[in-house]
């Protein structure tokens, strides 16, 4: 049932939650349309927080299927986002120390090998124990992650780090100088506000186009992945993994899949991020980073994958928009470093009235073209309650 | 019912080539065979020097006072606990310290005593984590081959729905699985737990909180299974429930075998009697 084709008939199969989530996008949606024309929202920078809002997304993913699909604790999300940007920034800088000068496609190669490597190293001897292990070897993980890149200069550049990277294009026929062809275009929309777009528009636009592409790629795969026999055993390992052992699954063998998979697109998030950004450093393995990814899936709901999406924008909106609040006069206190505290709160409000996230899962975990032709439909009524939501 | 069918047809195929080798073993055929199992865990010594064996086609009931060693027994047979000593065969095959997993491609599956929630799924979903070696259980095949998860997916289901249907339970299938009941619950166990095929099927407790409508239903699919061709060991406290369905029961007191025999002799048996009401061996 499509939005578009039978709009009447998507709304009433919408939970109340759900009801409430398209009506603050779609309202979020007028008030950055309404900015962009008035001119208080540049459209360049817009176009920087749409890049920076899929990273988040992309983190967010990779912690979902982690730990919303399989309840693995990783509390280095910081680490494999680190090894994304260093991986990359290390293969194609100018000013990278060991490799460098290669084309950024073998960047991101090399950084997603990297990644999945590490998370195989550290899942070996975690991943067969206790969920607890997984989550106290993360935390060391992270710690050790961020002081190698600190102090291996001769590899890492130290806490100098890493200049004059690439924009994630280059090399590419066309792609590669389309910024600077593209022609200056200047609007003027209301009267007073005069609207640019020129090169560092167009620049950020091809950003907004990798990381679209990066996040609607990781989407499909794990929506497939979620809704899935896979996805059903990863679930059961959440739930009880005694019972998914039980019924004959060889569980180590899927958190590794899981684990892998999550770390591999985290490392994805950072190989945009230092093409965005064209500078890395030790302080970008900072571990608020880890901090605000699980705010995101908590929040969105932990299992599901627009959850995750849904957060990871959200986590942006408030870290970015706290700046703008600045800007209103009437508003006696200085808002921007009370953000910690805001998202804080929000947490708490949260775990209080919703403890299972926004959106958290509602589709039953079963191949959808074999289900969705199913007579027999779970109504939202049950979809919202089998997430425990009336329970308690 | 095709399936019942095609399922008796693969236990006669498999009881006609173990029946070759258990000749030896004067014409028993034997599905579980458990010698001289040893478990400690510090100073205690939870299973002493258990032998024992089960016959395909059997309900088997073991029973035995508190702390007797029933569950530790099943966690040593399904391959949770690694045995200090002796062994465990699964037709006929060694599967001592084994996985768990790798025991249950041997045709052992078990369930637990207190039911397994398994919170954000339905029933139907909760059901389908049961079939063992499904295609779409490989990350791989979701992307390089969706038409055979596909196919598998759909006979699953359908699968699922015909044994919840026989279960009478069917009504249920859509909805939570954490909202349904606990009798209903160890129903939905049992049913899932079919679905792995087993030929042996372990139940810890099986009508442990029941009710006792839901547990003559209980005793009933059990009953109706067994005929189907899937053999059954079961630990039970209810001895109305364990002496009307098992034979032969055998009893566990302190780690290890006191007696088997039918329901008949258990239940006249004076050690058996003593070691129920605490007297000293």
């Amino acid at each position: 049932m499509s939005a578009l084709s039978d709009p009447r008939g998507y709304w009433a199969d919408l939970t109340t939650p759900e009801r409430g989530v398209v009506a603050a996008i779609t309202a979020f949606a007028v008030l950055l349309v309404l900015g962009l024309l008035t001119g208080a929202l540049a459209p360049a920078y817009f176009l920087y927080l749409v890049g920076l809002a899929g990273m988040y997304a992309l983190l967010s993913f990779g912690l979902n299927s982690q730990w919303g699909f399989t309840g693995l604790i990783n509390f280095s999300v910081a680490a494999f986002f680190g090894l994304g940007a260093y991986g990359t920034a290390l293969m194609s800088a100018s000013s990278s120390p060991i490799a460098g000068q290669f084309l950024p496609i073998f960047g991101l190669v090399a950084a997603l090998v990297l990644a999945a490597i590490l998370a195989v190293a550290i899942g070996i001897p975690t991943l067969r124990l206790r969920a607890d292990y997984l989550a106290i070897a993360s935390l060391g993980l992270a710690e050790v992650v961020r002081l190698i890149v600190l102090n291996e200069r001769e590899v890492t550049n130290g806490s100098a780090g890493v200049r004059g990277i690439p924009t994630f294009f280059e090399g590419w026929p066309v792609l590669e100088t389309l910024p600077q062809q593209l022609p200056g275009i200047f609007l003027q929309p209301l009267p007073g506000t005069r609207l640019v777009f020129e090169e560092p528009f167009w620049s950020a636009l091809l950003n907004v186009v990798v990381v679209v592409t990066f996040v609607a790629g990781s989407y499909a795969i794990l929506r497939r992945a979620h809704r899935s026999p896979w996805g059903r055993v990863l679930r059961t390992i959440r739930g009880d993994e005694d019972l998914a052992r039980a019924l004959g699954k060889h569980t180590y063998r899927y958190k590794m899949q899981s684990f892998v998979l999550g770390s591999i697109i985290m490392a994805l998030a950072g190989v945009f991020y230092a093409h965005l950004n064209l500078y890395v450093s030790p302080s970008d393995l900072d571990p608020v980073t880890t901090f605000y990814v699980w705010v995101a899936v908590i929040l969105g709901g932990s299992g599901s994958n627009r959850g995750a999406l849904f957060g990871g924008i959200v986590i942006v909106t408030i870290r970015e928009g706290t700046r703008f609040l600045n800007s209103f006069e009437w508003i006696p206190v200085d808002v921007a470093p009370l953000r910690i505290l805001l998202i804080g709160v929000l947490i708490v409000v949260l775990m209080r009235y919703r403890p299972q996230g926004i959106l958290p899962p509602q589709r039953e975990l079963i191949w959808p073209s074999v289900v969705d032709e199913a007579p027999d439909q779970p109504t939202s009524g049950v979809r919202e309650a089998r997430t425990g939501g009336k329970d308690d | 019912m095709t399936d019942a069918d095609t399922t008796a047809v693969g236990d006669r195929e498999t009881t006609e080539t173990s029946a070759v080798r258990s000749a030896a073993d004067g014409g028993r055929d034997l599905v579980l065979e458990v010698d001289g199992l040893r478990k400690s865990f510090g100073a205690l010594t939870a299973t002493d020097d258990a032998t024992f064996s089960v016959e395909r086609g059997t309900i088997t009931g073991l029973i035995g006072p508190n702390g007797a060693g029933k569950s530790t027994l099943f966690n040593l047979v399904s391959g949770f606990y690694m045995p200090d000593a002796g062994s465990v065969r699964v037709n006929g095959v060694d599967v001592t310290g084994k996985e768990p997993y790798e025991v249950a491609d041997y045709g052992l599956i078990r369930t637990f005593q207190t039911p397994r929630k398994l919170e954000g799924m339905t029933v139907r979903e909760a059901m389908l984590v049961g079939p063992r070696n499904q295609p779409g259980e490989s990350f791989r095949n979701l992307f390089l081959n969706p038409s055979a998860v596909e196919e598998r997916e759909r006979a699953n289901l359908e699968q699922a729905e015909r044994i919840l249907e026989e279960f009478e339970i069917d009504h249920l299938a859509t909805q939570p699985a954490t909202k349904i009941s606990g009798g209903q619950m160890k129903l939905v166990e049992l049913a899932r737990a079919m679905l792995a095929e087993p030929e042996l099927l372990l139940l810890d407790e099986p009508a442990a909180g029941v009710n006792p409508t839901l547990r003559n239903k209980l005793a009933e699919q059990i009953r109706r299974l067994n005929e189907q061709g899937t053999t059954f060991l079961l630990i039970e406290h209810d001895m109305d429930f364990v002496m009307k369905l098992a034979d032969p029961v055998i009893v566990l007191d302190q780690g290890s075998v006191l007696m088997e025999g039918t329901p008949k002799q258990v239940q006249t048996d004076d050690r058996v009697i003593d070691a129920y009401l605490g007297g000293s061996p």
